[in-house]
C-alpha cells in the first residue's frame, strides 16, 4: 500500500529532464542525464563509485552474486517482468559451456524511450552490470543488441566500451581477477520484433528477426545455439547498485512487496512535463504520476485515456487512474506495467483513431509467422480503417473483439498479445466513440 | 567481376570477424556498412555481401528486406522519416507529414525529381518525450513544428 | 512404454515423439498446415493446438513431446473454436481460387476447411496480392495462395542443401520467392509441389492436365537409379499424368528427384519404338507384325554364336527369363549386363549426391548381379550376332565399335536409337509392367503395372513364349521351358 504522507519532492533540471525523489532522498542515476560529460569513464569513476561493484564482485563467488540478484527483487525492466535473479540462476554448474550474455538495447516499446538516456548519459553503468552479469553466469562473451535508429547512442555506446578496454575494465584478466570479457555493440535494422529476446537472438546471429518456439528457452540454447541471458539495458544498469549496496537494501527501495528497486518511467503525450523519470517502484499511481509529476494535462484539457505500459498494454479510462503504477497492481485491473511508458491521451485526440494508428504499428511489426497475428492484425486494422472512413458496419464491434479474442494466446510470441490487447480495450472502453463513426456519420 | 565494396569495407568486418563464433552473424553489420558506402542495397552489392559472409544471394536478399533501415530501392540524399507513432501524433506529427509533402512537393514514399528528398513515415524512434520527432538520414531532431523543420531543411548544404 | 491420455484414449508412446504422431496412433487426427515429419518444427501455422490438462494456453500439437501420464483434448469447445479461427483466418486472404487450381482435391487447405472450420466468411476487406515471378521449368508459383507454412522455405535449406526459396518482406505482405525470377537450381523442385499444403506451388507439367479425383493411382518404385525411391504413377485412360515419391523412412524418406519423378516421360515419347521392325536390305527397320518379327529374329540368330547384352534396368524375373531362353534357345548364350557408362559393375555404384542419387542409372545393377551376370567389358568374344534386351533406361554401349552387324533388340527404345540394328520387338516400360528390383541397400521391391504397354508392345515373358513357341503345336511341355523361373500373372 502506498504511503500517501511521503511528498514526492520534485526537482526540474534543465528543459525536460525531471525526476522524482524516493523517500531515502535520492534517486540513483536519473540525476546525471541530460549531463553530456555523464557519459566519461572519469566522471563515472569519481561521481557513481564506477567499477567499485565490479571490484566488490570479484571478490564473491558467481553463485553469491546470483544470490544477491535474488534478494533485490529486481524484476526485469524490458516488459516481461522477469524476477532477474531467477533468470541468471537458469544457469548453473551443469550448464554447458560457452555461454553468453546479451542485452536487449532494442527498445521499440511505443512510448518507451528510457534506455536512450542510459546509453548515452550512463553507459558504464551498462557496461559494468554486463561484466557483473558475465561474471555471475561465467559468460565470456557479450552482446549489446541496440536498436538501428539509435546510431548516435550505438557511437557513445562504442566509445565508452572503448574507454572501458583501454582501463582493463574490458577484455583479458579483468582487474587481475583473471576473468575475461569481451563486449561488442551489434546493431539492429529496424524491427520491433528484435525487442522479443529469441527475434533478437535470430537477428544477432544474421538471420532475420524472427522469434522461436519456445522451449527450448535461451537459457538453454540461445545465442548460437549456447546458453544464454537476456537482460533488458535498464535492468543491467541497476546491477552495480546491487552488488555494492546490497539486494536487501535494492528490495525495500520499492514500495511493493516482490518489486525491488527504483523505476524508469518514460511519460509522453498531452502532459506539460514529458520526459524520464526515476522513481521507487510501486510508490506512485497514474494519477499522481500525470498530474503531481509530469505537470499536469497539456492545454489543462480532460484527460480522456491514459495507455500505462507502451502501446502493448490495453488502455485506462479517466476513470481508472488510481491504481499504483506498478507490475502487479495494474495486472489486477487487466492491464499491465510493461516497459513502463505511459502514453497520456486527452479529449483533443480522436481515440479510434489512436487505435488504428496503433493496429497499424503492430500489422506492420509482425514477422509474419504465425497465422494469427500475420492475417489477424491486418484485419483488424483493415476493419478500423474502414470505421474511420465512415463504412463501419454494426458487427464490425463484436467481430473486432472475437478476432482480438482469436490472437490473444494464440500466437508463436507476444507480439499477438500486443496486438490484440489494446484493441479489445479500446473497442470495450471507448465503445460510443467508434458508434458516432458506425452510426453517426462521422468521418475521419 | 570488379568488387563494388571499398576495401575500407573488407578491412573493417575483417576487424569485427573475431568477435561472433559465425561469418553470417556479420551479416547485419555488412549490410549496414555496404549502405554506407552507396546509400542503397542494389542486387549487385547484395550479392557480393552475400558472396564476402558465403551465403546464396537470396539467404542475403531474404535478410536485407525483413528490416526497414535497409533500402532496397535508392532514396534521395536526404532520408525524411518522420514519426507517426503514438507519443508523436499526439503531438501533432500528422500535420508535419502534410507540412513535408506540401513543402516539397511529394508524397510520403516517393523522392523529388532532383533526388534530394525521400519523404516516409516511421515507427517510434524512441523520442517520445521530446514529440514530435524525425530522422533526417542518421540523425534524430526532435521538438519539432513546421517552422524548426523548415529551418533544418533550409540549412542543408 | 510411457502412456498418455487422448481424448479419453490411453496411447502408448515413444520418448520424444509429439503429439500429432501420438495421436495418429490412437486414430485421431489432430490437422496441421506447417508441420512435416521430414522438416524441422516451427508451431507456426497454429492449426494443430490442443488443450492439454494443466495448461492455461492451447498448445501447439506439433512441438509438444508426449509426456507420461499428460490428458490431452484435441476436440475440446476451446481447441475446435481455434481450429475454426486459424481457417478463418487463413481463407481472410486466400482466393477463391478452386474452380481453376490444379490443387483441388488433393488440398490440405480444402480438406481442413471441410472438416475443421466453419462454412461462412466474415471478412468483407480485400484480399492482398502479389505479382508472380517464374521459378524455372518445374514449379509454377501461385504467390496469391500461399499461406506462408514454409514447407518450402525449410525444404530447401534442411533437405535440398540450398536456401534459394527464401521470404522476403514480412508481416502480411511476405512473399515466398526464389528472387527475381531466378530458375530454381536444385535437382529436387518437384518436391516443392508435393510438400505445398495449398496451390501456391504447382507442377508446370501438370498444369491444368487432369483433375486429381480422376487419377487412378499405383504404388510402385522408381527406376531411375539404383536407390529405388519408392514411387507412385497415377495415370487415367492409360496416360500417365504424374509420378510422386511415396514414403519410406529407410530409402528416399518423403523425397524423389527430378529426374526420377519425371523419368516416365520418355516411355509415353511419340518416337518410342511401339511396334515389331525388322531391317531389308536398302530400306531400313520397317514396321511389320509379330510373327514376321519373331521369325526374322529366329533366322537372324540361326547358326551364329549370340551374346545377350542385358540392361541392368530388366526385372529379377526377366533375367531370370533371359538366363532360361540364353540356355534353352540360344545354345547357351552368354549374357552380360550393361547401364550407366563408367559404373561397370555394383562395386563401382556410389553416392552421387548428398540427398538421393546414385551413380547407376539403372534401377535393378545389385539385384542383376545378385543372379550371377557380369558386366558387359566391350568383348563381344567372338559373338556374331547380339541380342540387345532392355528396360528403358539402360544406356546402350556403342554398338558401332563392336563390329557385330545382326543386332537385335527387344524392349523399350526410341526410333533414334534403333540405327543399325536388324530387328526390334518394343517390350514394355517399368511403368507397364510387373517385376522385382534389388536396390543398392539390397533391398527387393516390386515394380507394378499402371497402364498397359502401347501399341503391339508385348512384355519380356510374352515376346521369348513367342520366340520359342511359334508355329509350334500348343501342348503342356513346352510351357514349362520359358516360365521357370518366375511369377505371378501375365504382366511379367
Amino acid at each position: 500500500m502506498i504511503d500517501q504522507s511521503q511528498n514526492q519532492k520534485m526537482i526540474s533540471a534543465n528543459d525536460g529532464a525531471s525526476f522524482g525523489v524516493g523517500s531515502s532522498g535520492e534517486t540513483l542515476y536519473v540525476q546525471h542525464f541530460k549531463n553530456d560529460e555523464a557519459r566519461f569513464l572519469g566522471y563515472y569513476l569519481e561521481k557513481l563509485q564506477g567499477y567499485s561493484a565490479l571490484k566488490y564482485a570479484f571478490g564473491m563467488t558467481p553463485a553469491a552474486v546470483v544470490d544477491e540478484m535474488k534478494k533485490s527483487n529486481l524484476r526485469g525492466r524490458g516488459g516481461a517482468g522477469f524476477p532477474t535473479g531467477i533468470k541468471w540462476g537458469f544457469i548453473n554448474d551443469k550448464t554447458p559451456f560457452p555461454r553468453y550474455l546479451v542485452c536487449n538495447a532494442d527498445e521499440s516499446e511505443p512510448g518507451t524511450f528510457k534506455d536512450r538516456d542510459i546509453m548515452r548519459y550512463t553507459p558504464h553503468l551498462l557496461i559494468e552490470g554486463m561484466v557483473i552479469g558475465g561474471f555471475a553466469i561465467s559468460a565470456n562473451v557479450g552482446y549489446i543488441y541496440i536498436r538501428g535508429e539509435y546510431t548516435r547512442e550505438a557511437k557513445l555506446l562504442q566509445e565508452a566500451i572503448d574507454e572501458a578496454y583501454e582501463k582493463g575494465y574490458l577484455g583479458k584478466n579483468i582487474l587481475g581477477s583473471g576473468f575475461d570479457f569481451d563486449l561488442t555493440v551489434h546493431r539492429g535494422a529496424g524491427a520491433y520484433i528484435c525487442g522479443e529476446e529469441t527475434g533478437l537472438l535470430n537477428s544477432l546471429e544474421g538471420k532475420r528477426g524472427e522469434p522461436r518456439v519456445k522451449p527450448p528457452f535461451p537459457a538453454q540454447a540461445g545465442a548460437f545455439g549456447k546458453p544464454t541471458i537476456v537482460n533488458n539495458v535498464e535492468t543491467l544498469a541497476n546491477v552495480p547498485f546491487i552488488v555494492n549496496r546490497g539486494g536487501d537494501w535494492f528490495s525495500k527501495l520499492g514500495r511493493l512487496e516482490r518489486s525491488g528497486g527504483t523505476r524508469l518511467i518514460s511519460v509522453s503525450g498531452h502532459v506539460k512535463k514529458p520526459g524520464v523519470y526515476e522513481i521507487p517502484a510501486g510508490s506512485m499511481t497514474v494519477r499522481q504520476i500525470i498530474y503531481d509529476l509530469c505537470g499536469g494535462l497539456l492545454n489543462d484539457r480532460k484527460l480522456k485515456a491514459v495507455i500505462p505500459g507502451g502501446s502493448s498494454a490495453p488502455v485506462l479510462t479517466a476513470d481508472e487512474i488510481d491504481v499504483i503504477y506498478d507490475i502487479d497492481p495494474l495486472m489486477k485491473i487487466n492491464s499491465m506495467l510493461g516497459s513502463a511508458a505511459l502514453m497520456v491521451v486527452s479529449d483533443e485526440y480522436c481515440v479510434v483513431k489512436l487505435i488504428h494508428r496503433i493496429t497499424k504499428f503492430y500489422a506492420h511489426e509482425s514477422c509474419g509467422q504465425c497465422t494469427p497475428c500475420r492475417e489477424g492484425c491486418h484485419w483488424m486494422e483493415s476493419i478500423i480503417e474502414r470505421i474511420l472512413h465512415g463504412k463501419g458496419r454494426e458487427q464490425d464491434l463484436a467481430l473486432l473483439s472475437d478476432i482480438a479474442d482469436n490472437i490473444g494466446g494464440k500466437t508463436l510470441c507476444a507480439l499477438g498479445d500486443a496486438a490484440a490487447g489494446p484493441v479489445a480495450s479500446f473497442v470495450k472502453k471507448f465503445k460510443p466513440d467508434f458508434e458516432a463513426y458506425i452510426r453517426g456519420g462521422k468521418h475521419a | 567481376m570488379a568488387k563494388l565494396l571499398s576495401e575500407k569495407f573488407y578491412s573493417e568486418m575483417k576487424k569485427l570477424e573475431p568477435r561472433y563464433p559465425t561469418k553470417v552473424a556479420l551479416l547485419l553489420p555488412a549490410l549496414h556498412a555496404a549502405q554506407d558506402e552507396n546509400g542503397w542495397l542494389s542486387p549487385e552489392v547484395l550479392e557480393e555481401v552475400a558472396a564476402y559472409i558465403g551465403i546464396h544471394p537470396a539467404q542475403a536478399r531474404e535478410v536485407a528486406s525483413f528490416y526497414t533501415m535497409y533500402n532496397l530501392k535508392p532514396v534521395g540524399k536526404y532520408h525524411i522519416k518522420v514519426c507517426t507513432n503514438v507519443a508523436c501524433v499526439l503531438r501533432g506529427a500528422d500535420g508535419l507529414v502534410s507540412h513535408c509533402e506540401k513543402r516539397l512537393g511529394i508524397e510520403v514514399g516517393q523522392t523529388t525529381a532532383d533526388r534530394r528528398f525521400t519523404l516516409h513515415e516511421e515507427e517510434c524512434l524512441g523520442a517520445c518525450g521530446t514529440a514530435p520527432a524525425m530522422m533526417l538520414n542518421n540523425d534524430y531532431h526532435e521538438d519539432l513544428d513546421a517552422q524548426k523543420l523548415d529551418r533544418i531543411l533550409d540549412q542543408l548544404p | 512404454m510411457p502412456k498418455c491420455t487422448i481424448d479419453g484414449r490411453q496411447v502408448e508412446f515413444q520418448p520424444g515423439e509429439n503429439l500429432i504422431e501420438v495421436a495418429k496412433k490412437a486414430g485421431i487426427e489432430i490437422p496441421y498446415f506447417c508441420y512435416h515429419p521430414g522438416l524441422s518444427i516451427v508451431a507456426q501455422c497454429r492449426m494443430c493446438t490442443v488443450e492439454i490438462e494443466k495448461n492455461p494456453k492451447l498448445q501447439t500439437a506439433c512441438s509438444t513431446p508426449a509426456a507420461d501420464g499428460m490428458v490431452v483434448l484435441t476436440n475440446s469447445e476451446k481447441a475446435k473454436k481455434n481450429q475454426r479461427s486459424v481457417m478463418e483466418f487463413l481463407l481472410v486472404n486466400h482466393p477463391l481460387d478452386c474452380p481453376i487450381c490444379d490443387k483441388a482435391g488433393e488440398c490440405d487447405l480444402q480438406d481442413n476447411s471441410y472438416k475443421f472450420g466453419d462454412a461462412y466468411m466474415r471478412t468483407s476487406e480485400d484480399r492482398r496480392t502479389y505479382m508472380d515471378l517464374d521459378m524455372g521449368p518445374v514449379i509454377k508459383k501461385n504467390m496469391n495462395r500461399c499461406i506462408h507454412c514454409t514447407r518450402c522455405i525449410r525444404f530447401g535449406a534442411e533437405v535440398a542443401g540450398i536456401r534459394e526459396m527464401v521470404a522476403i518482406q514480412r508481416g502480411n505482405n511476405t512473399e515466398i520467392t526464389t528472387i527475381d525470377g531466378r530458375p530454381l537450381e536444385t535437382e529436387y523442385a518437384g518436391n516443392y509441389s508435393d510438400i505445398c499444403p495449398t496451390g501456391s506451388l504447382t507442377l508446370k507439367g501438370f498444369r491444368f492436365k487432369k483433375r486429381a479425383w480422376f487419377l487412378k493411382k499405383t504404388a510402385t518404385v522408381c527406376e531411375g537409379c539404383s536407390r529405388g525411391c519408392n514411387m507412385e504413377v497415377q495415370q487415367e485412360g492409360n496416360v500417365i499424368y504424374r509420378c510422386i515419391p511415396r514414403e519410406n523412412k529407410e530409402i528416399n524418406q518423403w523425397w524423389m528427384c527430378d529426374e526420377g519423378r519425371f523419368n516416365y516421360r520418355y516411355t509415353m515419347e511419340k518416337t518410342r519404338v511401339t511396334d515389331p521392325r525388322v531391317s531389308t536390305t536398302d530400306k531400313g527397320l520397317a514396321p511389320c507384325d509379330w510373327s514376321s518379327a519373331i521369325s526374322a529374329a529366329r533366322n537372324l540368330v540361326q547358326g551364329k554364336k549370340t551374346l545377350i547384352l542385358a540392361g541392368s534396368d530388366l526385372t529379377q524375373e526377366e533375367i531370370a527369363l533371359l538366363q532360361a531362353f540364353a540356355k534353352q534357345a540360344l545354345g547357351s548364350a552368354e549374357i552380360r549386363h550393361f547401364g550407366t557408362p563408367g559404373v561397370k559393375t555394383a562395386q563401382d555404384d556410389a553416392a552421387a549426391d548428398k540427398l538421393l542419387k546414385r551413380k547407376s542409372k539403372t534401377a535393378n545393377l545389385h539385384g542383376v548381379e545378385r543372379l550371377g551376370v557380369q558386366a558387359f567389358d566391350g568383348n563381344t568374344n567372338g559373338a556374331q550376332a547380339l541380342l540387345v534386351v532392355r528396360g528403358g533406361r539402360a544406356v546402350l554401349p556403342s554398338l558401332a565399335h563392336l563390329g557385330v552387324t545382326t543386332v537385335i533388340g527387344a524392349g523399350v527404345y526410341q526410333a533414334s536409337e534403333t540405327k543399325g540394328f536388324s530387328a526390334i520387338l518394343p517390350g514394355a516400360a517399368f511403368t507397364e509392367k510387373d517385376g522385382t528390383i534389388v536396390n543398392f541397400q539390397g533391398k527387393e521391391q516390386k515394380i507394378r503395372r499402371a497402364v498397359l504397354p502401347p501399341g503391339k508392345s508385348k512384355t519380356l515373358s510374352e515376346i521369348l513364349a513367342l520366340w520359342t513357341h511359334q508355329g509350334q503345336q500348343p501342348s503342356t511341355s513346352s510351357r514349362t521351358a520359358t516360365t521357370t523361373a518366375t511369377v505371378t500373372g501375365g504382366a511379367v
